[in-house]
């Protein structure tokens, strides 16, 4: 906790006591209807599935013009840089995460802070991308969420007082976390985020009331997952059931799958989702193979860790599409059927649409302008048809002072990163937040690493056209098609958010927060946070009013690398605040 | 984010906020030399326990680069104080969090000098795709050694090591993320890549290779010497083979300071030169066991280095 003056402690507890009089534990029925619910967000994805849709329509594309400012609140401090957090919403009290692993309790009806918790983080840490964090979940009495010094953090949520913190990983070795945990069952489940120093991604579940590991599921083929019962720990099954199937070598022991980016979870199917990263080392020609299960959606029973299915959607990855992207869950109604399907859009360029049960594949199609690496997806396995020449170089192959250069669309910070995207059942559409960039790669043998010589891969990312980078999609997922678009010059980084209302939500990094008739995709509405919006929205209903809120601070991954992309973002300031919107009453029935 | 490109080459963060106009606020210390005399102390940048270039035994700096740079500091007439490295993914993050801007989670902290840099022109003058230099703020100078790649095998496992060849047959252990790495699972097909085990360090390989796991280690060769220290029962020997194809057989190894420190830069520059030509930096190596190679800059000026 944040010491604070004895009369701001006094102000302060007596508010918590205030907000805390209706304040209830959050009970696995909640998480469970979350989608349905209006009056709180208590999942990251506004529902277990992730699809991002409020059922609420007060706030319509008629009168969302009259949307306007409730509140605005500062993450203070001299903390800035990316803010990516998904706020969460119980009993008029919002929970939200900042950056630099910090998190606040906020009074949802006035901005006044209840509560700030500071994770102390050690010196030495050392974040890949940005310090950001993605958000928290909530169940009982307590909010959770991860460090950048990979712990997971219980806090009261009436008082923000630590109940545990548990280590999930040891930072030293290159490990973190920045997404959002996930609540199933009574069980606090998270993956890690790690660089290129030899990790191993995971999934592991802990008692969400005692911290203690229930079970822990590693996401490189060969290694042995683990549930753990009355203190003991026993095996559960070796991922891919053994090593060197699709490796060579000892790869696999530090093959990298990062499960960065968290998971989303099926009640139906009783299944989590979780997409992991690019295999390690980058260059693909060292690992011949298809490294499972990196770049992968892995379905994974939430009792104990077991994989039930998996779907890659790139073999052998050469490009780094960190293929982590969410599954969103989904009923596909074509011909006369529902199929429990779901979806995801890869950093690689083409989105997914799989059967949730099985993993199998319905159908793929590319959601971004152009595809370099690949032809298309194989229609029957949607493995990818790859490109000849497509590949960056074999190291082996240099000869002289630089290798070949290979350009590959999109980039590697993908045709959709992090940012989660959204699906309206109204529409039967996705919103899709991408972007259209190219690199140049190539090996660099004039490299150096810790005081020695080093082979790395050169690089370069280029904005793919001279007026924008980033496009908000609405696709569908029976035809393929672009329904509608929406240029934006800067590359979206937010995530996307829609309503019954026919509205889409979503910011930029201009800093504005948009509202787009979900039908057409015209702009409705918008206004400027003041700094780049890379945080995702959410809506909820308070006192008969609806509320809209949404993370304002520039940052994130765009703005360390740049490279031309960095002309269209080099003005942009950075910031720390959330900012939250209502359409007033008396608004409401505006025509 | 797991970007693995972020292993690479050239820092984008250099030219987000350098090459396109947007000059970092400066909040790291301005320590000149001027400054740094009046102080009484130099920051010398180091990698973390990195031996036996720069570690902490005991309480106690060591290494030869700590060495050297207490050997500058005196010459500057100041106090040697070390700032220790924590490695970041490649040179420039490095030259960036501890030379001339800071890292974004200590933003005040940078050193004044920094040891095992490498002296490399085509580096030094790399341009991005823009045309901007990417490594404008920082200078490099004072060349002190010359660093290599070596293998280190069992002599009860192998006889001798006469090309790599051998190790399409025999076990051997490389730092994970290294040229080694890369160079042993890449080169001649991949035909050696399923002998190739993974280490987090060269000292995690030297311990397989003690244990038998592995029969050789490659790797730089003070690392290897180093190691060797630990099993002078063992008979681990140093190999003599090349590496064909490899994209950097040898470096030179020098010191960066920020670009407006060049006065601190002649200074350290003139210290080193002399100890390099009078023989004391060949001497502090020899102390510390360890061959030295004088820098191949000095080639043109001084003639070839006469032979081990």
């Amino acid at each position: 906790m944040r010491s604070i003056a004895i009369g701001k402690t006094f102000a302060a507890s007596a508010l918590a006591l205030a907000v805390s009089f209706g304040a209830h534990a959050v009970t696995d029925q909640d998480l469970l209807n979350d989608h349905q619910s209006i009056d709180s967000v208590v999942t990251y994805g506004m529902g277990y599935q992730g699809q991002r849709y409020s059922p609420m329509k007060t706030l319509n594309t008629k009168n969302v013009k009259y949307l306007q400012p409730a509140w605005a609140f500062s993450f203070g401090g001299e903390k800035q840089r990316g803010q990516e957090s998904q706020p969460l919403i119980k009993d008029g009290v919002m929970y939200v995460t900042g950056s630099y692993s910090r998190m606040w309790a906020v009074d949802a009806r006035t901005g006044q802070e209840l509560w700030q918790y500071d994770a102390r983080l050690p010196d030495g840490i050392m974040p890949c991308c940005d310090v950001i964090n993605r958000g928290a979940a909530i169940y009982g009495d307590k909010v959770y969420f991860g460090t950048l010094d990979a712990k997971l953090v219980a806090l009261n949520k009436d008082t923000g007082k630590v109940v545990w913190i548990k280590k999930v990983a040891d930072y030293q070795e290159g490990y973190a976390i920045t997404a959002a945990p996930i609540v199933v069952n009574g069980k606090l489940i998270t993956g890690v985020s790690g660089g290129e120093f030899g990790i191993v991604g995971k999934v592991e579940a802990y008692d969400a009331n005692t911290g203690d590991l229930v079970w822990t599921r590693p996401t490189v083929e060969g290694h042995m997952g683990y549930v753990y019962k009355d203190g003991k720990k026993i095996e559960n099954g070796i991922s891919g059931g053994e090593a060197g199937k699709t490796w060579p070598g000892d790869m696999w022991k530090t093959g990298g799958a990062a499960t960065w980016l968290g998971g989303t979870y099926d009640p139906e199917t009783d299944t989590l989702f979780f997409g992991t990263g690019n295999p390690a080392p980058w260059n693909s020609h060292l690992r011949p193979g298809d490294n499972l299960y990196s770049a992968s959606r892995v379905a994974i029973d939430p009792n104990d860790g077991s994989i039930k299915w998996h779907f890659q959607t790139t073999p052998n990855d050469g490009w780094d599409y960190d293929g982590v992207n969410e599954l969103i869950s989904f009923d596909l109604k074509e011909k006369g059927k529902t199929i429990k399907a779901a979806a995801t859009a890869d950093r690689n360029g083409f989105f997914y649409v799989l059967n949730r049960e099985d993993g199998s594949f319905i159908r793929g199609f590319p959601f971004v302008d152009t595809i370099s690496w690949a032809t298309g997806l194989d229609p029957k396995t949607g493995r990818p048809i790859l490109k000849e020449g497509g590949r960056p170089g074999n190291p082996a192959d240099l000869d002289g002072e630089k290798g070949e250069t290979v350009v590959a669309f999109p980039a590697f910070l993908g045709g959709k990163n992090w940012m989660p995207m959204a699906y309206s059942p109204d529409t039967e559409l996705f919103y899709v937040p991408s972007n259209e960039w190219s690199m140049d790669i190539w090996n660099e043998p004039v490299s150096y690493k810790k005081g020695a010589a080093y082979l790395g891969a050169g690089f370069t990312i280029k904005p793919a056209n001279d007026d924008f980078i980033g496009v908000l999609r609405a696709m569908d997922p029976k035809t393929g098609k672009e329904v509608w678009r929406q240029n934006n010059p800067a590359p979206l980084w937010g995530g996307v958010m829609t309503t019954a209302g026919g509205l889409v939500f979503t910011g930029t990094p201009e800093g504005f927060l948009k509202a787009f008739d979900a039908k057409t995709g015209k702009e409705l509405w918008k206004f400027n946070t003041g700094s780049g919006v890379v945080g995702t929205p959410v809506t909820w209903e308070m006192d008969g009013e609806q509320f809209v809120s949404v993370a304002s601070g520039w940052g994130g991954a765009v703005p360390l690398w740049g490279g031309e992309v960095a002309r269209v973002v080099k003005d942009f300031n950075q910031g720390g605040m959330v900012w939250t919107f209502k359409l007033p009453k008396d608004r409401v029935a505006a025509k | 984010m797991k970007a693995a490109f972020r292993v690479l080459l050239v820092v984008f963060a250099m030219l987000a906020a350098v090459a396109h106009g947007q000059q970092p606020r400066l909040l790291i210390p301005d320590r000149t030399l001027d400054i740094i005399q009046d102080s009484g102390f130099l920051n010398v940048g180091m990698y973390k326990d990195f031996p036996p270039y720069s570690y902490e035994e005991n309480g106690e700096v060591k290494g030869v680069d700590a060495d050297l740079g207490r050997q500058i500091a005196e010459a500057l007439g100041v106090e040697f104080r070390p700032y220790w490295i924590i490695p970041d993914e490649n040179l420039g993050d490095d030259l960036r969090n501890h030379i001339w801007k800071g890292h974004y989670l200590s933003k005040t902290r940078v050193a004044d000098i920094m040891m095992r840099v490498p002296y490399d022109s085509v580096f030094k003058y790399m341009r991005d795709s823009t045309g901007e230099m990417i490594n404008e703020q920082v200078v490099f100078v004072a060349p002190y050694q010359q660093e290599r790649w070596q293998i280190v095998f069992d002599a009860d496992k192998l006889d001798e090591i006469n090309t790599v060849a051998k190790f399409q047959y025999h076990p051997i252990g490389v730092e994970i993320d290294t040229l080694p790495a890369t160079y042993m699972t890449s080169s001649f097909g991949g035909r050696m890549r399923d002998q190739v085990h993974h280490y987090m360090s060269v000292a995690k390989a030297f311990e397989a290779m003690a244990s038998g796991e592995v029969s050789a280690v490659m790797g730089m060769r003070a690392e290897l010497e180093h190691c060797l220290k630990s099993y002078p029962d063992r008979p681990f020997k140093k190999a003599s083979n090349g590496f064909p194809g490899i994209s950097k057989p040898v470096w030179d190894v020098g010191i960066a300071i920020r670009h407006t420190h060049r006065a601190l830069g002649y200074a350290v520059e003139g210290a080193v030169d002399r100890m390099i030509r009078n023989g004391e930096v060949a001497q502090l190596y020899q102390r510390h066991g360890l061959s030295f190679s004088r820098p191949g800059y000095y080639d043109a000026i001084l003639g070839p280095e006469e032979a081990e």
